[in-house]
């Protein structure tokens, strides 16, 4: 065994690396979740301002009769918080060239979100409050509204992502659709984190 | 089952989705950023001369106050609320979102924007927004308007019309942080790619504020039948983006081209970029008002008022260091007057006022807080109370005027790049020395109104001191306006000029990389992506890449700088290049 010390084997003059590839869709992505959230946000300051500013009157926020258990919304949240886990799941497996793998965790992501779809609409049997009773009432729905949208769209770029990785357009050396459609999926349970607290907890 | 081991290609999946506009059809479908950057600032000139005529009406109505029985004044809120609504969301961003779409992928080395499709999506859906926004005010909508499913329409169209140019801002920022070419690190990129960095992110954080109290102003209206009496109050959503601090973040674009367009044409750049730099993003920061403040109000603690002292303060720090920086470019390098230069300059002292006259707005925050520190403080029932006056609308009038005169300044220094001509110099003086004085004029009536206490508009004049100050701004509304057609006619000259297109690829001088491009740039832009090692990569002898072009080498080098022919493959295509160009236009 002849002794090589291991900077022999750098050459001398090499080409200079090759750029990185921009990963785009990911940049893209991130600056669109970034502007849902703050769209999402600022519903919630308002939320919460007029609720600061009604409750300082003396008066009660939510209408009378209507209560909004916490037992569902919980469960909304374990249900979204599994999600997660699975939809970096899909990650994980795809960085493995694993695309069967990544597929099956796609799909139990869309079924967690079906459920929660599902989940809220029973809150919403629930919650005794109709939707059009007055302004504060529209607000809330319409807040709980905008999230299902949301959610709607991360599990239509979550089923695309799917169909993409099951085809072959994704793999270890390229998965940024893969890894976009996890972040907006992530960025949408962390609106739900906020929406939970917000609406749900402080009532 | 297929699995594609090739790495994909994203400039040749961006060249191919970039094909000429010569037809309609290559129109409606084209994804060439250059295209669609073209799109958007001849929508968005439209655009503003129909909100400053529109504004002309609406302060000449204000200023008939011993008319009180002139039908038309039912209409002031509208023609107000409308002429507001098309100055920004459908004047001055798509204008500045056409620049950006245009400017940023050739100054940062890229065959094309990033999602060019998205972009093409982003202008056509902006049309349409805009098509029934004034569709909305003409059948009565819009706030202040009389019929239900009207007043809907405009809340949904100035939606679809924020989120069209949104979209466009997330396109150009995906393509400043993701598609720099080899070797231009962010702190390299020219200063107007960085503002439009800036610019797009603020944006995209304080813009969906606006959706949402759309979104709330569509349910009241849609579901929770307001009376349709009451629905004027709706003029104030969007007033987020309407009130300094709030409102600079219009104006960061003017700092970072006002930098690039000083350094080019006093042949002296910048010399301290990161401190430049770092202005530029601090004003940005300042300008991030309205989600903060909204977020912020639900605290017990007035913070509103802090961050509003804060933001105002602090604001006229970096107009000034921009100023400064800018104005070492001019000491140690050489004057020319011409457009480009003169409003660069303009614009900078534009802002600069609007942000200390702004200061005014800080008194009364102020004089809360110390009453509450010192409560048995001397008594100052003086105080200057401008919230809800005209103030506000004098302090937007010289932004949007810095704003304008910068545009003319970038249109006149791009113009070649962008169309292919220079524009005329004297109409574009012209069109510079209106629009900054019609700014100033109206300002000085609307912040003497403000001072006055006379109520933001729509609202009559109320006496006749009142009803001099709106005549003041009448005229001042009417040069501005005045301002804006000139730029338009210029504009529609040279674009549709009968001179042949193929100007000097690089008439200014210019040290950053669009310059290394024919006027105008093919499809594609690069004919393979540049290799840079410095901000100022046409300054440092490196001028091989335009070689390689086929562009004039000479001409890209600019006439006073040596250029190595070298021997590469382009250098025959560079000399027959050179040869063809010769009678470029030169204006």
């Amino acid at each position: 065994m002849t002794d090589i010390t291991p900077y022999d084997y750098i050459p001398a003059d090499v080409a200079p690396a090759e750029p990185a590839r921009p990963r785009l869709l990911v940049l893209a992505t991130s600056l669109v979740s970034v502007a849902v959230g703050m769209g999402f946000l600022g519903l919630i300051g308002y939320y919460l301002s007029w609720r600061a500013d009604v409750i300082s009157t003396g008066e009660r926020w939510l209408p009378t009769g209507v209560d909004i258990p916490l037992t569902q919304p919980n469960f909304m949240g374990v249900t979204l918080a599994f999600s997660v886990i699975t939809i970096w799941w899909s990650v994980a497996a795809i960085r493995d060239d694993d695309r069967s793998n990544a597929f099956v965790a796609f799909l139990i992501s869309i079924v967690f979100g079906v459920a929660f779809l599902a989940q809220t609409a029973y809150l919403f049997t629930i919650m005794q409050m109709e939707i059009l009773a007055d302004e504060r009432s529209a607000l809330i729905y319409g807040i709980i509204g905008t999230h299902m949208v949301l959610t709607i769209v991360a599990m239509g770029f979550a089923l695309v992502m799917a169909l993409r990785t099951l085809g072959g357009g994704y793999s270890a050396r390229d998965y940024e659709g893969v890894l976009s459609s996890a972040l907006f999926w992530t960025m949408i349970v962390a609106l739900y984190g906020v929406q939970w607290y917000a609406i749900y907890i402080t009532k | 089952m297929a699995l594609t081991e090739t790495r994909p290609d994203t400039p040749a999946r961006a060249a191919s989705a970039t094909r000429p506009a010569t037809s309609v059809d290559g129109l409606l479908g084209t994804g060439d950023h250059k295209v669609v950057g073209r799109l958007f600032i001849g929508g968005g000139i439209v655009g503003l001369i129909g909100a400053l005529v529109l504004g002309v009406v609406a302060v000449a109505f204000a200023n008939n106050y011993d008319n009180p029985a002139a039908d038309a004044f039912d209409y002031l809120p509208q023609i107000w609320s409308m002429s507001r609504d098309l100055a920004v969301f459908g004047g001055l961003v798509p204008i500045l979102v056409g620049l950006g779409v245009y400017l940023v992928p050739l100054q940062v080395g890229a065959p094309s924007l990033a999602f060019p499709r998205g972009a093409a999506g982003a202008v056509w859906t902006w049309f349409l927004g805009t098509d029934f926004l004034i569709l909305a005010y003409l059948l009565n909508g819009g706030p202040g308007g009389g019929r239900r499913d009207f007043v809907v329409l405009w809340a949904a169209s100035l939606a679809m019309m924020i989120g069209a140019l949104l979209w466009a801002l997330v396109c150009v920022a995906a393509t400043i942080l993701g598609a720099r070419t080899q070797g231009m690190s962010l702190d390299k990129v020219p200063f107007t790619t960085w503002s439009f960095l800036v610019f797009a992110l603020i944006g995209l954080v304080s813009l969906p504020v606006v959706v949402g109290e759309l979104l709330l102003a569509f349910l009241r209206i849609r579901y929770l039948h307001l009376p349709i009496s009451e629905s004027a109050q709706l003029a104030g959503v969007g007033d987020s983006v309407n009130l300094a601090p709030a409102l600079y973040w219009l104006a960061i674009p003017v700092l970072g081209m006002a930098a690039d367009i000083i350094g080019v044409h006093t042949e002296r750049p910048v010399r301290m970029r990161k401190p430049m730099m770092g202005a530029i993003g601090l004003f940005g920061i300042l300008a991030f008002g309205p989600p903060l403040v909204g977020m912020a109000s639900v605290r017990p603690v007035d913070f509103d008022n802090a961050f509003l002292v804060i933001a105002l303060v602090g604001a006229v720090l970096p107009v000034l260091a921009v100023l400064g920086l800018a104005g070492d470019s001019l000491r140690l390098g050489r004057f020319v007057p011409r457009t480009a230069l003169i409003g660069a300059l303009l614009s900078g002292l534009l802002l600069l006022l609007a942000a200390v006259v702004a200061l005014l707005a800080i008194i009364e925050p102020v004089q809360s807080f110390l009453d509450d520190l010192f409560p048995d403080r001397i008594d100052m029932t003086q105080t200057l109370i401008l919230n809800g006056t005209r103030f506000h609308e004098g302090i937007r009038a010289l932004v949007v005027g810095a704003v304008l005169v910068a545009l003319i300044a970038a249109l006149h220094h791009w113009s070649t790049k962008i169309w292919g001509r220079k524009m005329t110099e004297p109409l574009g003086i012209v069109a510079l020395l209106a629009t900054a004085a019609g700014a100033v004029i109206l300002a000085a009536g609307e912040i003497a109104a403000g001072v006055d206490d006379q109520p933001w508009l729509p609202a009559r004049a109320t006496d006749d001191y009142a009803s001099g100050l709106a005549a003041v701004s009448l005229i001042g509304a009417i040069v501005l306006a005045a301002g804006a057609v000139v730029l338009g006619a210029n504009m529609a000259m040279s674009f549709l000029g009968t001179k042949p297109a193929g100007s000097s690829p690089n008439p200014w001088s210019g040290t950053t990389l669009e310059w290394a491009t024919p006027s105008p740039p093919p499809v594609g832009n690069f004919p393979a992506p540049p290799i840079v090692h410095s901000a100022t990569p046409l300054a440092d002898g490196e001028l091989q890449y335009a070689l390689v072009a086929g562009t004039d080498a000479e001409a890209v080098a600019g006439p006073e700088s040596a250029v190595d022919a070298g021997d590469g493959e382009g250098s025959e295509a560079a000399a027959d290049e050179a040869a063809d160009s010769d009678g470029g236009d030169d204006r």
